[in-house]
């Protein structure tokens, strides 16, 4: 089991050593390349992600064809479709490597028995969970109220890194906004602050 | 005078493409650390590897540096590159182009169109050189050094000639302006030519079998692509060509500070690289239509 799981269950989830020796049958480690795709639309989704290395995305396939990026999950993000396992149901969404990555597959199992085991995941479980909800109103709300440069603004905070990881349609597809209006964001941007 | 020592001889690990135009050999840093050959803190070898004909040019489209130096010389093919600053200019074959990213620069790099029209044998090194902290800061700029530019020192009998692309050779000084001490020589030399280097014992120094092959101290050889690390002890050590080669001899004081690098960005912290990044997505680069 990678590091980075372990300790991140340990020191943020709450689980004991022992408690989360005894859930290792629910989790499988997988390296996978670029293009590997974790869940299709139309499957019911029974893992989460934790990204130890690399890049995922989750995204939609409109009627036209054309992609809606929904969520990247670079290191240390959790990616999935909460809804599909919980109410077990069809996905909507389809979840894919954009890099070459090491994947941590959390199967619906773990979150179970983990809450069962410990009073203190069942409460970081619930503060991921309104973290989540916090997170996709305000995101909600930027892809129908602000402009294209606040929506740009807000995602190179909680994505420093990503400019230099993904190809700018993708950042484009996330923002909801065309391709030349990121550019002219970005234009704009370097004609106030380059010197 | 001490002989300096083969540390190791290393082959070309597997080449990934960066971009669609690059095909290299990453020696530094996966073969080793970036401490170990500081000042020179990546090393891309792009082999001698053919080019089909294009009339899309192949290469890198625009991305961010800052905090190094980029030094590009090209044994075959050109390359044709433009900034954020609105600098522009082709590589040709025997070229050294000396970028200082400093602050920060957008840049981008691509075959040269007639190069890429035409199709051809490529084979160019890229280097990384690394700024100390007061220098990380400095304007970018460029020096676009021609063959013809670069200081040369004719071996006796006609046996090849030592180009000083930067520092010095046989009280020759190189072409480049450098922020710290460092040589970088190109040695293309005829076979049986037996060349003498002389650098203090604490510069990291290494040499690329760029063509041909070469026997080190009389004992060691080592074969076209192959890079030679050498110990930071002792000072003097000898080439002699076994065929006709072309030999990249470099060797720099160490800048004795932290590395914190992340992907194009080269700074002494990790709080500098956030900062870094922070800059690049906030435009302070400038901007560059890929």
């Amino acid at each position: 089991m990678p590091a980075t799981f372990k300790n991140y269950m340990i020191h943020k989830g709450g689980l004991t050593l022992q408690e989360f020796d005894q859930l290792t049958d629910s989790l499988q480690v997988k390296k996978v390349n670029k293009d590997h795709i974790f869940l299709r639309e139309g499957e019911i989704c029974e893992h989460s992600f934790f990204v130890e290395s690399g890049l995922l995305r989750s995204f939609t396939i409109d009627e036209s064809g054309k992609e809606h990026i929904i969520q990247f999950a670079p290191e240390n993000w959790f990616v999935s479709d909460r809804s599909s396992i919980f109410f077990n149901e069809p996905s909507d969404f389809f979840i894919e490597a954009i890099e070459d990555s090491t994947v941590v597959f959390i199967h619906k199992d773990f979150m179970i028995k983990a809450t069962e085991l410990s009073s203190r995941f069942m409460e970081y479980n619930e503060k991921l969970l309104q973290n989540n909800i916090r997170h996709i109103q305000k995101r909600v709300n930027l892809l129908l109220s602000a402009s294209a440069e606040s929506r740009y603004l807000n995602f190179i905070q909680l994505y420093p890194d990503l400019l230099l990881r993904v190809p700018q349609w993708m950042i484009a597809s996330y923002l909801g906004i065309t391709p030349e209006s990121l550019s002219r964001v970005r234009k704009d941007l370097a004609s106030k602050n380059f010197k | 005078m001490t002989t300096k020592n083969v540390s190791k001889i290393l082959t070309p690990p597997p080449a990934h493409f960066v971009g669609d135009g690059f095909r290299v050999h990453n020696f530094i840093p996966s073969e080793m650390n970036m401490q170990r050959m500081n000042p020179f803190v990546m090393m891309d070898y792009n082999s001698k590897h053919y080019f089909s004909p294009s009339n899309t040019p192949r290469g890198v489209g625009v991305h961010p540096h800052k905090g190094f130096e980029t030094v590009t010389i090209a044994y075959k093919g050109s390359v044709a590159h433009h900034d954020s600053s609105g600098n522009s200019g082709v590589i040709n074959e025997g070229d050294v182009q000396w970028m200082t990213a400093g602050s920060g620069v957008l840049h981008k790099e691509y075959h040269e169109e007639e190069f890429s029209k035409a199709g051809g044998d490529f084979q160019m090194v890229q280097l990384w050189v690394n700024l100390s902290a007061k220098d990380k800061k400095s304007k970018p700029k460029y020096q676009a050094i021609t063959h013809e530019q670069i200081a040369k020192v004719n071996l006796p009998e006609n046996k090849g000639v030592v180009e000083v692309i930067a520092g010095e050779y046989e009280n020759v000084k190189g072409t480049a302006f450098t922020f710290s001490p460092i040589h970088l020589l190109n040695a293309r030399i005829s076979k049986g030519a037996n060349v003498p280097f002389t650098f203090p014992e604490n510069y990291n120094t290494a040499l690329l079998v760029i063509e041909g092959g070469v026997k080190i101290n009389n004992t060691e050889n080592a074969s076209v692509n192959q890079f030679v690390l050498f110990k930071n002890e002792g000072e003097a050590f000898n080439i002699e060509a076994t065929e006709d080669s072309i030999v990249l001899v470099l060797s720099g004081e160490p800048i004795n500070e932290p590395i914190a690098a992340r992907g194009p960005f080269v700074m002494n912290t990790n709080e500098e690289l956030s900062q870094a990044i922070q800059e690049f997505n906030l435009g302070k680069f400038g901007y560059l239509e890929d």
